[in-house]
Parts: C-alpha cells; sequence; structure tokens
C-alpha cells in the first residue's frame, strides 16, 4: 500500500482542496484543482463511483492507489482485469475512463465524446467523426463497431502503459 | 522487392562488382600515379618554353580537377561498395556493414600503398570533423525520437557522463599502473617514459563510445527502443564529455603542472561545453524555424535552409570549442516540429533522403578511410600495451554499466534488466572518432596510442559487432515493434497524458507531466505563433497527426493502384503514368477502368469477411523503418493481392470523400494542410469516375452541418467488380456542379500521387508535446 509519509501528504492534500473541511471532497472541490484540463471532468467522475456525492479519505486514497508505480516491468500487464477485486490493473482503469456509460465497451459515442474533450473547438466534427472511425476500424478485430477491453488493451501495446501510468509520488 | 527474377542474374553480379571495384581502384591509383607524373612533367617543361612545340592536340591537364576528381572517385567507390554488399544477402546477414567496409578499406589502402608506396592522407582530421561527421549527426539528430529520448533523459545523461568519466580515469589510471610496470629500458619504445597525463589523455579518448559505429551497427539488429536510444543517446551526448577531457588534458600537458583550480576550472569548462552547445543548437534551429515560416513561395529552396543552419550551428559550435554534435543535435531537434509544420511535403520527402543520403555515403566512407588510413600510419605494436589496453577497455566498460545501473534503476520505474545491462556494456563501440582524436595528438608516445586505439575500434567493431546479432537472439532480447504507429495509440497516448497531469495536481505533486503540460501550453500560446506559419499554429497535434496518417494511407493505396488489375506489374506503370503531365487524356488513354474482374457474390462476403481478419496482420507486416530501404512494397501474393486490394480500394474512396471534402469546403474551413498539398505538386490523377456497368459505391459527401455517412450500396447488386462515383446531384451550397467534383478529385489525386517515401516510422512519429 502507500507509505506512511506519502499518506501524510495525501491527507495534507486532501485537507487543502477540501474547502469546506466537511472531511470530504465533493466533486466542485476536485474540478477546481483540474481547471485547465481537458478530461479534468472525466477524471473527477473517476472519483466518484457509483453515484455518490462525496468521497472520503480512504477512497480518495483508494482510487489514487491504482496510480502507483507497480513492480511490473516491461514484461505488460498479464494481470487479466477481474471486476470483483478492487485493484485493477492500470489499463482497465484507463478504459473505465473512456468508457463512462459501464458496459464494457467503447463505443463510437464515447470515443467521440473523449476526442471532442481533447481537442476541443479548433476541429470540426468531421474531423472528429473521421478520427474515431479510423480509430475504431484500426482496433477492431471482432466486427462490432465498438472497441472492448482486449482490443484496447492490444492496440496499446507498444505503449508502455504501466511506466506511462505510475504517479512516482505514490511509492 | 521480387527476387524471384533475379536468381540467376544473382551469381553474376558480385563477380561483375568485384570487377567494378577492381577496375575503380586500378582507376584511383593509375590516376594518381598520373598526377605526380604530370605535375613533374610541368616543372622540365618549363625550363624549354624557347623551342616551339607542335600545338597539343590532346594533352592531361589533371592538376586543375585532381582535388575534386578524387573525392568522387572516393564516394563513386563508396556508393558501389555500398550497393555489392546488398547484393550478397548471405554476407550482409552475417557480417556487419561496417566491418565490410573497413575491410574494403583496408585493401584499397593495400593496393594503393603497393602501387604507389604511398597512401593519400585522406582522414585528416579537418575533412573528418568538418564534412564526413556532420551529415550523420544532423540524421541523428533530425529524426531522433525525442519522447523516448526525453523519457530516458536522465538514465542517458548518467551513462554519458558519469560513464565516459569513469571509463576514462579508470582506463587513464590503470594503463599508467601496467606501463610502470612493464617498463623495459632496453626496449625501443620505453613504456614508463608515459607519464600520467598522456595516459589519462589516451584514457579519454579511447573510452567514448561512438555514435557513428553504434548506429551502423545497432540500426541492422533491430533491438527495442529502449536500449536503442539508451545507447545511441549515451553515444550522442558523451561527446561534450570527450571534448572537455581532452582539451583539458592536452592543456595540462603543455603547462606541466596540473592544480586544484584547474580541476575545478575543467568542471566548469565541461558545464559551458555541453550547455554552450545545446543553446547554439536551439538558437539557429528557432532561426531556422522562423525562416521556413516565410518560404511558402519559394518552396524549392525550403530544405536548403534546414541544411545550412544545422551546418552553421555545427560550425559556431566549433569555433568557441564548444560540443559540435549536441549543437547538431540540439538544433535539428528544436527546428523539427516548426519547420514539419511549415514546409511542403515534398521538402520534407527532399530533406529526408538528402539526409539520409548523405548520412549513408558519410558512414560508407568513414569506414573505408578508417581502413585506408590503418594501412598507411605509422605503428608500434607492443604487446603488453595494446591487450592491457583491450582489457581495460572491457573491464571499465562492464563495471561502469552495472554500477552505473544499480544506482539507476533506484530512480527508474522500468528498470534495467541484467540482459538489458549486458547489450549496454557490450554495444559500447568505438569508432572513428577515437581514431581522429588519436590522430590529432602532439605527443612522443603518438604511434602507440594510434596503434592501441586502432586495435580496440577493429575489435569492437569486428569483433562486438558480429557477434552482438547472434547474442541479441541468443538472449533473446525484445526487439523493436514492427507496427506503424497508430491513431489509436496517439489519442490514448495523449488520453494518458491528461489523466496523469490530472492525478499530479490533484495529489499536488509537480511531477514531469506537469512540466510538460506547462511547456506545451507555453508551447502551444507563444512560440507556435511565432514559429508556423498561418492557420497551422493552431491546428493541433492530434490532427496533424492524422492528417500525416491519413496522406500517407491514401498515397500508397493510390500508388499500388486501388481497385484496379491484378497484374503484379501495375505498381510501377501506376506510378509512371502519374508522373507524365497530361492535361485531359481520354478515358481509353487512362490505365484500367478501375474494374476488378468478376466476383461472384459470395465470394465478395468471403473476401471481406478475410480482410477483417487480415487487416491488423497487414498492418503488422510492413517493414520497419531502416536506413537501407526507404520504401516498403506491400507484400502482394495471390489471393491476398486481390484482398488487399479491393480493401484498399474500398478505403481508398473513403479518403477520397474526405481529402475531396476538405478540398471543396471553402477555404476557411478547410485544412491547410490539404490546400498545401494542392499546390505543390503536378503529376496527373487517373481516377475516372462515374464508369457505367459496374457496381458504385455511392459516396455522400458531408456537408458540415450534418454528420457524415457513406452508404455502400449495391455493392451485391452486380457482379462486376467495384468502382467508385461521386454521387451526381450536387445540391450542395458549397459545390460548384460535378464537373468540378471531377476536377477536385482528380487534383487530390495528383496532389496524392506523390511517391514520397511510405511505411516510416519516424515519419510517423508525431511531433511530441
Amino acid at each position: 500500500s502507500v507509505s506512511a509519509a506519502h499518506l501524510l501528504r495525501l491527507h495534507q492534500r486532501f485537507q487543502l482542496l477540501d474547502k469546506d473541511s466537511s472531511g470530504s471532497l465533493r466533486s466542485e472541490d476536485l474540478e477546481a484543482a483540474l481547471s485547465e484540463n481537458p478530461i479534468g471532468v472525466r477524471i473527477v467522475g473517476a472519483f466518484f463511483q457509483l453515484g455518490q456525492e462525496m468521497v472520503d479519505f480512504p477512497s480518495f486514497v483508494r482510487i489514487l492507489a491504482h496510480f502507483r508505480p507497480t513492480e511490473k516491468n516491461r514484461t505488460g500487464d498479464g494481470v487479466q482485469p477481474d471486476p470483483g477485486t478492487q485493484m485493477k490493473c492500470p489499463s482497465s482503469v484507463a478504459f473505465q475512463l473512456y468508457d463512462r456509460d459501464r458496459d464494457g465497451k467503447i463505443s463510437r459515442t464515447e470515443l467521440l465524446q473523449v476526442l471532442r474533450e481533447m481537442l476541443g473547438l479548433q476541429v470540426t466534427e468531421e474531423q472528429l467523426q473521421s478520427i474515431a472511425e479510423r480509430a475504431i476500424q484500426e482496433a477492431n478485430l471482432d466486427r462490432d463497431d465498438t472497441i472492448c477491453f482486449d482490443e484496447f488493451r492490444k492496440s496499446l501495446e507498444k505503449v508502455n502503459i504501466n511506466h506511462k501510468l505510475s504517479v512516482r509520488f505514490l511509492e | 522487392m521480387a527476387t524471384r527474377g533475379r536468381s540467376g542474374f544473382c551469381r553474376s553480379l558480385p563477380e561483375l562488382e568485384l570487377l567494378l571495384l577492381a577496375i575503380l581502384v586500378l582507376l584511383n591509383g593509375t590516376v594518381l600515379s598520373l598526377e605526380s607524373a604530370s605535375s613533374s612533367e610541368i616543372h622540365t617543361g618549363e625550363g624549354n618554353n624557347t623551342s616551339k612545340k607542335p600545338f597539343p592536340v590532346i594533352g592531361i591537364v589533371y592538376d586543375e580537377v585532381s582535388i575534386p576528381f578524387e573525392i568522387s572517385l572516393w564516394v563513386l567507390l563508396a556508393s558501389l561498395m555500398k550497393l555489392g554488399f546488398h547484393l550478397i544477402p548471405r554476407l550482409s546477414n552475417v557480417v556487419p556493414e561496417s566491418c565490410l567496409l573497413i575491410s574494403v578499406g583496408l585493401l584499397v589502402g593495400g593496393i594503393l600503398k603497393l602501387a604507389r608506396d604511398e597512401v593519400p592522407p585522406v582522414l585528416s582530421d579537418r575533412i573528418f570533423f568538418l564534412c564526413l561527421l556532420p551529415p550523420i549527426i544532423l540524421d541523428a539528430g533530425y529524426f531522433l525520437p525525442i519522447r523516448p529520448f526525453v523519457e530516458n533523459i536522465g538514465t542517458i545523461l548518467m551513462f554519458a557522463v558519469v560513464g565516459t568519466l569513469w571509463n576514462a580515469f579508470f582506463v587513464g589510471g590503470l594503463i599508467y599502473g601496467v606501463c610502470q610496470l612493464a617498463q623495459d629500458t632496453y626496449s625501443e619504445i620505453n613504456l614508463g617514459n608515459i607519464g600520467i597525463l598522456p595516459c589519462l589523455l589516451f584514457g579519454s579518448i579511447i573510452s567514448a563510445v561512438d555514435p557513428v559505429a553504434v548506429l551502423a551497427v545497432f540500426e541492422e539488429i533491430h533491438i527495442n527502443e529502449l536500449l536503442h536510444i539508451l545507447v545511441f543517446g549515451e553515444s550522442l551526448l558523451n561527446d561534450a564529455v570527450t571534448v572537455v577531457l581532452y582539451h583539458l588534458f592536452e592543456e595540462f600537458m603543455e603547462s606541466g603542472s596540473v592544480s586544484a583550480v584547474d580541476a575545478i576550472l575543467g568542471l566548469v569548462s565541461f558545464l559551458i561545453v555541453a550547455l554552450g552547445g545545446v543553446l547554439v543548437g536551439a538558437f539557429y534551429g528557432i532561426l531556422a524555424a522562423f525562416t521556413s515560416r516565410f518560404t511558402s513561395h519559394t518552396r524549392v529552396i525550403e530544405p536548403l535552409f534546414v541544411f545550412l543552419y544545422s551546418y552553421m550551428a555545427y560550425l559556431s559550435a566549433e569555433v568557441f570549442h564548444l560540443s559540435g554534435i549536441m549543437s547538431l543535435i540540439a538544433c535539428g531537434a528544436v527546428m523539427r516540429p516548426y519547420v514539419e509544420a511549415n514546409i511542403s511535403h515534398k521538402s520534407h520527402t527532399t530533406i529526408k533522403y538528402f539526409l539520409k543520403m548523405w548520412s549513408s555515403v558519410s558512414e560508407t566512407l568513414i569506414f573505408i578511410f578508417l581502413g585506408v588510413a590503418t594501412v598507411d600510419g605509422e605503428h608500434h605494436w607492443d604487446w603488453i600495451f595494446i591487450t592491457a589496453t583491450l582489457i581495460l577497455c572491457l573491464v571499465a566498460r562492464v563495471i561502469g554499466v552495472v554500477g552505473l545501473t544499480f544506482v539507476i534503476n533506484n530512480f527508474r520505474i522500468v528498470k534495467l534488466t541484467t540482459k538489458d545491462q549486458f547489450i549496454i556494456a557490450y554495444g559500447g563501440l568505438r569508432g572513428a572518432i577515437a581514431f581522429s582524436l588519436g590522430f590529432l595528438l602532439h605527443t612522443d608516445h603518438k604511434k602507440i596510442f594510434l596503434t592501441a586505439i586502432i586495435t580496440v575500434i577493429f575489435f569492437t567493431v569486428f569483433v562486438q559487432g558480429m557477434t552482438i546479432k547472434p547474442l541479441v537472439e541468443l538472449l533473446a532480447v525484445k526487439k523493436k515493434h514492427e507496427a506503424k504507429r497508430s491513431i489509436n495509440e496517439e489519442i490514448h497516448t495523449r488520453f494518458l497524458d491528461h489523466l496523469l497531469t490530472g492525478i499530479e495536481d490533484i495529489c499536488g505533486h509537480y511531477g514531469h507531466h506537469h512540466w510538460k503540460n506547462k511547456l506545451n501550453r507555453f508551447n502551444k500560446k507563444y512560440v507556435k505563433k511565432i514559429l508556423i506559419a498561418g492557420d497551422r499554429c493552431k491546428e493541433p497535434q492530434l490532427i496533424a497527426f492524422y492528417h500525416k496518417l491519413e496522406m500517407k494511407h491514401a498515397i500508397r493505396m493510390v500508388e499500388s493502384g486501388g481497385g484496379s488489375k491484378l497484374n503484379s506489374s501495375f505498381p510501377s506503370t501506376v506510378s509512371m503514368q502519374n508522373i507524365q503531365p497530361k492535361i485531359q487524356s481520354p478515358p481509353s488513354a487512362r490505365p484500367a477502368e478501375r474494374a476488378l474482374p468478376q466476383l461472384t457474390k459470395g465470394r465478395e462476403e468471403e473476401i471481406r469477411q478475410i480482410l477483417r481478419t487480415n487487416l491488423q496482420r497487414t498492418r503488422q507486416r510492413l517493414q520497419s523503418y531502416n536506413r537501407h530501404t526507404l520504401v516498403v512494397d506491400p507484400d502482394e501474393e495471390g489471393l491476398d493481392d486481390l484482398i488487399l486490394k479491393k480493401r484498399r480500394m474500398m478505403e481508398l474512396d473513403w479518403k477520397i470523400k474526405e481529402m475531396t471534402n476538405y478540398l471543396t469546403v471553402p477555404h476557411a474551413q478547410g485544412s491547410p494542410t490539404m490546400s498545401r498539398t494542392r499546390m505543390a505538386s503536378d503529376s496527373q490523377a487517373y481516377v475516372k469516375p462515374g464508369a457505367k456497368g459496374v457496381p458504385s459505391i455511392q459516396i455522400d459527401l458531408a456537408s458540415p452541418q450534418s454528420p457524415d455517412s457513406v452508404r455502400l450500396l449495391d455493392e451485391v447488386g452486380q457482379d462486376q467488380g467495384l468502382t467508385m462515383s461521386l454521387p451526381s446531384s450536387s445540391s450542395r451550397a458549397y459545390k460548384t456542379g460535378g464537373k468540378d467534383d471531377d476536377r477536385d478529385q482528380q487534383k487530390l489525386l495528383r496532389c496524392l500521387s506523390d511517391p514520397g517515401p511510405s511505411a516510416d516510422e519516424d515519419e510517423d512519429e508525431p511531433i511530441p508535446t
């Protein structure tokens, strides 16, 4: 788990973010920290699973713990995503951020939403559409017009996910 | 590349090559001896200018053209060698090119020495440092994969700086010890006379890993990106250390004494050399980027700016004794994102081809000259010194790598395994830079040093170079992924970047994502506006990457004949016809009616099924980028042929739809990339839309207001293959009529049929943020 010194720092940070000192964070507090981030809303959404309004410190830490640097090397995450367990592998965390409606697949609309958030107003609608289309074409192996988790992982083989999804702070 | 047709031919070609080589060498030799003959003739000729000579109908005036002539001969020799090696695939698989080239150099040097008893001093340091080295470094710097480089910069710096220092002092110090132990006052060169400073100087020369050798060997083994960038980055960055140490020890040797102040000054000088070099390079890089902003009307000289500014950066750094290599790398890396956004596609191709060509020739020449200079130089072979040097170099490298990795692994997320360490240690090749620096020495012991340097270079290049490939196979080291960078990766990588920045913001931790984000934002807000022309400065990275990808894909498909006849000779005829300018050739003259041969309905379904499953594999069969091959031909054999072409054709019209959309939409909305490429090309398009009697894929051109849709009509209606047509109705406000459609489509295909380089990983690498 997270070490004691880091826990302390996280706790201090938690208190800093918690403007009204209520002992738990609301989404507005987190969003304030992520104001410039294009997918800030989405990230905040990850903290508030199951429709909660507030998130308390233990869950805060638990979610952040997903981004700990792990022991696994470049051998790739051979861990299968198991929806039952608490600790998910990093790519499933990313996948869930794409897949907001939690149906296990990234549909075209979801991908479009992500692209829209990331690219903002600088591109036309068709460009977004064509990018989304091409992305799905490339990754799609089972002809169902969506990207399921395995396809997602496969298209990210080259990108070293474990490396990417690690924030050293949380060692 | 079809090798089938050449199997019979192949047998005679190596002999042909050898014959050519022999002819050339003899030519070279005779020319050089003629030169000396003719120069003597002139001297005697001046003595009797009183007697009238008959008018010389034919004379030999070699002096005036001797230098360029000889240079051209050498370059020609090098290029023919390169040709020769690749005609003998068995040889080039076993032996790396650098070894073969050095052998050729030895051969040529030997022949010249026999012929004239004297070898031209070809590897003079000026030629090497001013002409031969810069192209290679610029090529490396311009195409440096920035993202892995910056991610591993800490490790690379550690290896480059600390590793080289350790090597230099270890080798220098211990060789001094060996010399003292082995001194023998009666031998020709008393080892004991070599002082500590010359030994340290020697150590510093020999400890530097050489980028040329590393590039030459690692290029062929296709090792995974991490190791490649580590060794290569180290070889580039240790130039600063080498320069400083070299000058430092030389100064000390001249002044005769060392004080603590000098040591501190040495440290300061190192910082100045390294940072100064980078700053000079960055300065020129920014200048180049700024200049490229205004070149939209004179596209032809765009590549020249890139080359000139880079070379100026190198020379300016050399003027101030800063690290020229680092300056060149910094210049290339800094200017690339902005220049590529500004210049035309063709200029980009030109730059790429030129850089590859120059660096290739340079590298070949360097190795050949190394061979020649070995024959030439004065050598003194001392068993003890040389074997000691060799062993010490190897030991130092191993200890250095292991020790440093031990320390570095504490700071890395992705640790370096033992296998990695072995490859890094084994990949520490020495090369021509060490030799040239040795050449520049002024000490008494130059001969013995040079011999030792050459031995080490030969050992590393031959032994290590030859065995590294089997070792990589044996140890099952992870190899480079062959797949090209896909749009998915790009999207996901950016997504993850944003995600991690967000997480870091939440934690309140100013990690490297945070700073990277800040740098990006600064870049987008200020720098891009200044350095990139026109609308392009607002174009986000992802879009730029996407366009590039699409364009390349479309070019490739158009080149390989999307939807046309299936004979395997087709690709060549397509490109030939692209080049010939025709204005409005009658439909019959165009190659093929774009009709596929008859396909039954069931077959079509089958094919589509196979396509889906094969498509992923097809993409991964594309070759990775390699210095020796610039164009990739997609595999086409039999049924795959049919499948691929059909698939491509389907994709092509999808692309056409989009591109045409961009072209016909009024300028304010159109992508500047497309309009730029439209202006910049002159070859002919060949698609004839609207053929009758073939099932057509109706393409619904999207308007900005409605979501686009492609309706695949009537594919199964008729069995006569496919072609594409634009819808005849043109009721949209922004289109001026069907005829313009045709012309636009042709224009589009014209600009797309630029037979530029394809399947290049470097190009695909988006300019990282």
